[in-house]
């Protein structure tokens, strides 16, 4: 519950005008933090929905791959360029990034991840990985500006922020591979 | 059972660096080394301050800036790095069970890189051919031989840094599902800190500086040169205190004769110091053109950050005292001050150093905030917060930590006299740096620069003004060369001349009640992508900018 709290407090935080329309104002705070932080507050208060509702998350997502597809859906919607224009533009797109990022992809990841084998998980990684250095790529040397409402400098500064994550997410994946915790646990 | 487990490992560490005298050699060469660059850099310090207050003219031939130079190299680069290196891997040999044979040769090979590296660094600079100072800020360029001295004495850490990893995940394969012990853990933490941080400033001067002074290349970056120094020279300060720091949880609760206060507090404050710490740097830059403001001010919450740890940090070492106090039979809201041992200059030296990051650490907010650090950012101030941070917190916690170290690496004792010797030490460092790092905040108050030789400005009644505050200056740099002096004398006593006999390596114990501390401590690998993470959002907005619209760059300047 207290949990559930927090990622409610979060939640009321990133939706508040003012602090909203600051992270919106930059590309990158927009896309990586704006956008994480809402999954992070519906992965926190994802406990309160399990709680409430047990039967439905076991009937529905028994083994956690219908979750993460929800999860990666979402996740891709929200990557286009096309969609962050339409959430600075259009009140009901911004209404349901404020809905889908924290509710749909949050609280299905949390319930999904830990029943996923480390197959999964690691699939779910390696693909992240793939696609952040594909989005990387695209917004750093697209020719033309993608989104109407950010300038090009800031469109650079997203793709080197996607390769940077997927640099990050290679060592993790290297770790992982690499080093075997049990040895040392 | 689990009490009779941790006692047995420690009477077999206790005697590991007894039994390895090879361990004790390394140790003892880094920190011979260490203390040599103080007396020099002392020496060095002094002439500085005679100049500033306008007693002393250098001669022709030895010009303010390579004293400079030469006194930020040994004090801010050899001195602390050394020391820290000497430090940690006796510890590492204590806590651990020795070095293995593998990370001995490592340290040793780290050992003469470092010297050549230095070597060549300092010949440039005797040549007055590299009065950059330390911080090398391009368009300011020094001889290539420099920069190819620094590319050594990275790669001389980095070699430590990465005996230090081996070292400790062999001690996890042996003992599996234990918690590290706290001293290697500290060591685990710098040197993570080291190895990250070294790798902005080996890309700024092998990939920037190096073939722009060569020749190779004709402008350079500035901006970027700037941004990757500091992403290194912040964190460094931090590997400085983090050290200091871990002789304070760890080293003085034990002299007092107390416990330590919370172990998964400790460990949380080192994970929070390395994951928050590379980006700390910009706040050097805050009021350097090209970053926005919004940046500026992201960065400023960044840097503030890193305070939060450090009152963690006053919080928990305060505890422990007024707790060990009163098991003594202090009593009273503060006459449990009076059962502290302030004759034993193992503590007195690091109690004074925490007290010392009381205004340190207050000025160093100050500084991080743009609009103040406007007033104070290129005058003397900056240099009385360095000397007060790293002049008096972190030194003096280095030299409380000597009186034991030392005699306890050269298998010695510290005498009555040795420590009588060390408090009168104490006090005249401690008034030497009031008076210097005091003078040195006000006359820069007062507007007068940083980076300058002593100038009148043509009789300038401001510049005139300084001058009783730069006279404060020089007697406080006269006492501290005394307190140079006196500090390598019983380094060297302690080292080659003390009587024989065994000295403990402190370490205290955790409280009988404590809790045990979470597994999830140890997941270094998860800190580290944490970390990278967290240099990725503070980095990637104001580095973009600056490559992508780059101003045309600048070619080499000598500028002395």
């Amino acid at each position: 519950m207290n949990q559930s709290f927090y990622g409610f407090l979060l939640f009321i935080f990133l939706v508040v005008p003012p602090v909203a329309n600051f992270m919106e104002s930059v590309m990158v705070i927009h896309m990586h933090m704006q956008m994480p932080m809402l999954v992070i507050a519906g992965f926190l208060m994802a406990r309160f929905f399990k709680n409430r509702f047990p039967g439905f998350f076991e009937k529905w997502n028994s083994n956690g791959v219908p979750g993460i597809l929800l999860f990666v859906i979402i996740m891709v919607y929200w990557m286009l360029p096309r969609t962050m224009d339409e959430a600075l533009t259009t009140q009901s797109v911004e209404v349901y990034k404020f809905i889908s990022l924290p509710f749909l992809a949050g609280v299905s990841l949390r319930d999904s991840w830990k029943k996923l084998s480390s197959f999964g998980k690691n699939s779910i990684i390696i693909s992240f990985t793939i696609m952040f250095l594909g989005l990387g790529w695209l917004y750093i040397w697209s020719p033309v500006q993608l989104c109407n409402n950010y300038l090009v400098i800031q469109q650079v500064t997203l793709g080197w922020a996607f390769l940077t994550t997927a640099i990050g997410l290679v060592v993790y994946l290297g770790y992982n591979f690499f080093i075997d915790p049990s040895a040392y646990e | 059972m689990a009490a009779a487990i941790p006692k047995k490992i420690m009477e077999t560490t206790n005697k590991a660096m007894g039994i390895s005298p090879e361990d004790a050699k390394i140790t003892k060469s880094y920190i011979f080394v260490a203390f040599m660059a103080l007396l020099i850099g002392g020496f060095l310090g002094l002439i500085q301050g005679l100049n500033r207050a306008g007693l002393l003219e250098l001669p022709s031939w030895l010009n303010y800036y390579q004293v400079l130079t030469a006194h930020g190299l040994l004090l801010i680069l050899v001195l602390t790095a050394f020391f820290t290196i000497g430090y940690f891997y006796a510890s590492l040999s204590h806590t651990l069970g020795g070095l293995l044979p593998k990370v001995r040769r490592i340290a040793w090979v780290g050992f003469w890189l470092k010297m050549v590296g230095f070597v060549l660094a300092v010949i440039p600079i005797l040549m007055n051919e590299a009065s950059v100072m330390y911080t090398f800020y391009p368009p300011m360029a020094a001889h290539p031989v420099f920069y190819l001295g620094l590319v050594f004495i990275v790669l001389g850490v980095w070699a430590c840094c990465i005996g230090s990893f081996i070292q400790v995940a062999n001690w996890r394969k042996n003992n599996k599902g234990q918690h590290v012990p706290i001293l290697a853990y500290f060591a685990t933490g710098v040197f993570v800190l080291l190895f990250f941080a070294l790798i902005p400033v080996a890309i700024e001067v092998l990939v920037m500086i190096l073939p722009w002074t060569l020749g190779w290349v004709e402008t350079i970056n500035v901006m970027v040169a700037r941004t990757l120094f500091w992403a290194f020279g912040h964190t460094l300060v931090n590997i400085w205190y983090l050290t200091a720091v871990s002789a304070w949880y760890v080293v003085v609760p034990k002299i007092i004769g107390g416990r330590r206060w919370s172990d998964l507090l400790t460990r949380v404050v080192i994970i929070a110091l390395v994951v928050m710490n590379i980006t700390g740097g910009f706040h050097h830059q805050i009021i350097d053109p090209g970053i926005n403001e919004l940046v500026k001010f992201m960065h400023v919450f960044m840097s503030l950050a890193i305070g939060f740890p450090s009152l963690m940090t006053a919080f928990a070492l305060f505890a422990v005292f007024e707790r060990t106090a009163r098991r003594k039979g202090g009593k009273g809201l503060i006459g449990w001050w009076r059962k502290m041992p302030w004759g034993d200059v193992r503590f007195l030296a690091p109690f004074i150093a925490m007290v010392a990051f009381i205004p340190a650490g207050a000025g160093g907010i100050a500084q991080s905030t743009n609009q103040l650090d406007q007033v104070v950012h290129n005058t003397m101030w900056i240099v009385g917060h360095f000397h007060l941070t790293l002049g008096m917190t972190v030194v003096m916690t280095f030299f409380g930590i000597s009186y034991w170290l030392v005699p306890y690496i050269s298998k010695r004792v510290l005498t009555p006299q040795i420590n009588k010797l060390g408090v009168i030490q104490t006090w005249i460092w401690t008034v030497g740096m009031i008076f210097m790092a005091g003078a040195m905040h006000w006359v820069g108050l007062l507007g007068s620069p940083r980076r300058t030789s002593y100038t009148t400005y043509g009789d300038h009644a401001t510049a005139l003004g300084w001058d009783p505050y730069l006279m404060c200056l020089a007697v406080g740099g006269t006492l501290l060369i005394i307190g140079v002096i006196l500090q390598v004398y019983a380094v060297i006593n302690m080292m080659f001349f003390a009587p024989k006999g065994e000295t403990e390596f402190p370490i205290a114990e955790e409280e009988d009640n404590a809790t045990k501390t979470p597994y999830w401590t140890e997941r270094w690998g998860i800190w580290v992508v944490v970390m990278l993470i967290v240099v990725a959002m503070a980095y990637v907005i104001p580095l973009t900018e600056f490559i992508v619209n780059a101003p045309p760059g600048s070619p080499p300047y000598k500028t002395w």
